[in-house]
């Protein structure tokens, strides 16, 4: 039986703000995609994203601390700092070189790459503004997590585009066997830039909608990804350590697997095999034995972001894993409600574990509408569970990467 | 033989390109004779800012070295990567078509990643004369290389590329080490590559950490960095899995340890308590006392304060006594900073020194600065007898790595 268990959660989301302000809008699907206004998107195909609205960094830090932060690391240690208040911890009564701080992030500051670029190419070489650079490095939101509250254990930061902040969960469990730290401060985290969204936009990967300013925001499935973002951490340590002091625990972090699909830089595994692997290896190694459903799993949160590739696929590949009951299967695309980015992971975990203490499930909506087909019934449902016991968290990103995490309640 | 009774990781293949070697000899020549890399760069205008010179990696005709026609959209970063895996998957002898490559992943380290094809991208479009092309936006994200390297070789194992500036491909090794020391992967392809950019030249330069000509690690007149290019990477596999199929071994993996100064965005600590515990760490990972280890491929980049820093945390952790008889050198005072790739391309260093036997000098060493009182193994390579060695990585943000590599079929 797994022992690593997750005891805290922060939330800066573009459905809500702080976790209470997240659940509840989790449990109504509120929509968190909407009209892009922090930019000018004039000259672009599309105009909606999933943006965190009402963040303000001073709630959670003096302005002196948060000043030349980027917006990604703002969110971060604001993240950090609920997450720790949720758990319970006293830092400075534990040994800070034994808590680690990982995350996972797709791009780190693109507004401060594309800013500091900018100061090049405005003012010349001897005009570049060196107070931009620092925060261009995608560890940054983690370096400063550590500096705010001086956390000196192990620190890293993972760049896989959309399973950066799984495979940082992986990486954390991995430090809490070997026994090189108590806790770990596990996080994901991304920014909406202009430059961002832009690239994408070239690209022409993005969902072509434009909407005018609080017109609701009418997506199709299949029709091209919808970016977000955000910022997660949630407090993991061992089941003894938190026992020990006394704190509440959300859910076990029972099983996770990553594999790596092969397909062409800038799509998403093709056939899904490597999808496949993940999430059957994930779910052996669970040791699930219940019946009630194919796998005995209760919740399926799918990484769906209106992508042709991905969400047809993920379709395809829930069909072998649940055969039985793809025609009833119900899942959670957490994505169609705050946009896709690398950090995203974080939040989804939250969320998934926030069922699991509240024993509410997540909405859902019919797997089959991932296919991407015209559907005109795209309502979210509110399943009637008994009990939720264990969720699966699969994830695949472009370029071919999949993970696959299986949470259970305490 | 490791005391730790998980499994244990051998390296049996080098990739290697830098500005002074475009392969593993070419490399080790370099490095063992104390050539030179630094230089003025072709690749950007560097006309007005203070420093101009790198160490930039020579060939002009990389797209050569590799089939660029499987890589659509390949960026100067992956391309220097994907010269450098061919190369190590060559030397490893493996023969793919034998292996499980569900049991074989990629873990890369990465840096700015494809930042000079966004940079084309981006002064195109601010010229407003012609649209650029976006495919050259596809390589932004710094893991292409790793999906690049696994598509390629159709290894579907673990994926995944960190991203810590300059211990982005030293944190790669550990972590490949983790993998497969817990027998979760059989082999892992570790490394990591970088590429000049506008961005980091204008950065550092704009910080006021280079030196305006050829960075002199530990001396008294150093003013800073030199950055550089290139890439390393490692061909990690199961230590028994390399005996059996009678594998070259040029070292073996012991431990790595990381860890946060929580000081500073740019700075190091200057009381070095990071730099000391990382290195302490490690070492008690490797199960390795301080008195076995012979050399540290230091992390060396010859700014005032990481200097002075660095032999601090020398001293501090293995006694000045035991420091004394180290043996320390910053290749860097030859391959210039390589952030994202430096620590994989330190580590081929530390990994070859243990393999031939030879200290990789510190060029550049004119004038030993006092504050930095060890031996640094000044201007010449020295032969010497070496069993377990370090390879120190301290990144903005205060990311520290330390790597411990032992001599291959040497018991601790």
């Amino acid at each position: 039986m797994s022992n690593i268990v997750i005891t805290g959660m922060g939330v800066v989301s573009p459905m809500g703000v702080g976790c209470e302000t997240f659940w509840e809008n989790c449990r109504k699907a509120e929509n968190g995609i909407r009209k892009i206004t922090s930019f000018d998107t004039s000259a672009l195909r599309s105009n909606i994203a999933g943006l965190v609205e009402g963040f303000n960094p001073g709630q959670f830090m003096p302005s002196r601390i948060y000043r030349r932060m980027s917006r990604i690391s703002r969110m971060a240690v604001a993240a950090s700092i609920e997450a720790l208040e949720d758990s319970g911890i006293g830092l400075d009564a534990i040994d800070k070189g034994r808590v680690g701080v990982i995350f996972g992030t797709a791009y780190g500051s693109s507004s401060h790459v594309e800013d500091f670029y900018q100061s090049l190419l405005n003012d010349g070489p001897r005009g570049a503004q060196p107070f931009l650079f620092p925060e261009t490095v995608p560890n940054a939101p983690a370096s400063h997590v550590a500096m705010f509250h001086g956390i000196t254990g192990p620190n890293t930061t993972f760049c896989q585009n959309d399973i950066s902040a799984e495979i940082a969960i992986l990486y954390a469990r991995n430090l809490l066997l070997q026994n090189v730290v108590d806790i770990v401060l596990v996080g994901g985290a991304d920014e909406l830039s202009a430059m961002q969204y832009a690239c994408f936009d070239a690209l022409g990967a993005l969902n072509k909608v434009k909407v005018k300013k609080d017109e609701p925001v009418k997506l199709v499935p299949g029709g091209g990804l919808v970016l977000g973002e955000g910022a997660g951490v949630l407090i993991m340590e061992k089941r003894d350590f938190a026992l020990e002091r006394e704190a509440e625990i959300y859910g076990i972090f029972k099983s996770g697997v990553n594999t790596g699909g092969i397909t062409s830089i800038g799509h998403y595994e093709i056939n899904g095999e490597q999808t496949f692997r993940a999430m059957s290896q994930a779910i052996e190694q669970a040791e699930i034995d219940s019946d009630k459903f194919d796998r005995g799993i209760d919740l399926v949160d799918v990484s769906a972001n209106f992508s042709a590739e991905l969400d047809r696929m993920e379709y395809i590949q829930l069909k072998n894993i649940f055969p039985k009951h793809i025609k009833d299967l119900r899942v959670t695309p957490l994505k169609y409600l705050m946009g896709n980015f690398g950090g995203a992971g974080i939040i989804r975990a939250a969320s998934i574990l926030l069922a699991l203490r509240h024993q509410h499930p997540l909405p859902v909506l019919k797997a089959e509408i991932l296919k991407g087909e015209p559907y005109d019934d795209m309502e979210w449902e509110i399943p009637s569970l008994d009990k939720i016991e264990t969720a699966l968290m699969t994830t695949s990103t472009f370029g071919g990467g999949s993970t696959s995490l299986i949470f259970t309640g305490n | 033989m490791n005391k730790n009774p998980s499994k244990r990781v051998a390296i049996t293949g080098i990739g290697v390109i830098t500005a002074i070697g475009e392969s593993v000899s070419e490399f080790r020549q370099g490095l063992f004779n104390g050539k030179c890399g630094i230089g003025p760069v072709s690749l950007f205008d560097t006309s007005g800012f203070p420093s101009q010179l790198a160490a930039q990696v020579k060939n002009k005709q990389l797209e050569t070295c590799i089939d660029v026609r499987k890589f659509k959209r390949v960026s100067r970063c992956d391309l220097l990567g994907l010269i450098a895996a061919k190369e190590a998957f060559s030397d490893s002898g493996l023969d793919l078509d034998q292996c499980n490559r569900d049991n074989i992943g990629v873990v890369m380290g990465g840096g700015a990643g494809g930042m000079r094809s966004w940079e084309k991208y981006r002064r195109t479009l601010q010229s407003g004369k012609i649209r650029p092309r976006p495919s050259l936006l596809l390589p932004f994200a710094s893991c292409t290389l790793a999906d690049f390297i696994a598509s390629h070789y159709k290894l579907t194992g673990f994926r995944n590329t960190i991203s810590t500036a300059c211990s982005s491909s030293s944190t790669s090794i550990g972590y490949g080490f983790d993998l497969i020391q817990a027998g979760v992967q059989d082999i892992i392809v570790a490394g990591g590559s970088e590429a000049l950019s506008e961005l980091t030249f204008a950065g550092f330069n704009a910080l006021r950490v280079m030196d305006p000509f050829f960075c002199r690690p530990f001396d008294k007149n150093r003013k800073g960095i030199s950055l550089g290019e290139g890439s390393a990477i490692f061909i990690l596999e199961d230590y028994e899995r390399a005996q059996d199929r009678g594998a070259k071994i040029y070292a073996e993996v012991l431990g790595y340890a990381i860890n946060a100064d929580a000081f500073h965005m740019t700075s190091p600590d200057p009381d070095a308590m990071g730099m000391s515990t990382v290195m302490a760490k490690a070492l008690e990972r490797a199960g390795l006392s301080t008195n076995q280890v012979d050399y540290i491929n230091a992390h060396g980049t010859a700014t005032k304060i990481n200097d002075d820093a660095e032999t601090r945390a020398i001293n501090r952790v293995f006694g000045r006594k035991k420091a004394r008889e180290l043996a320390i050198s910053s290749t860097k005072s030859m391959i210039g900073h390589c952030l994202g790739s430096a620590g994989a391309i330190e580590a081929a260093a530390t990994v070859l020194a243990l393999y031939s036997q030879i200290l990789p000098p510190t060029i550049h060493l004119d004038e030993p600065d006092p504050d930095c009182n060890l031996d640094y193994v000044p201007n010449h390579s020295r032969a010497q007898e070496i069993h377990f060695a370090l390879s120190n990585s301290f990144a903005f943000g205060g990311n520290n790595t330390s790597l411990v590599f032992g001599r291959a079929n040497v018991d601790i």
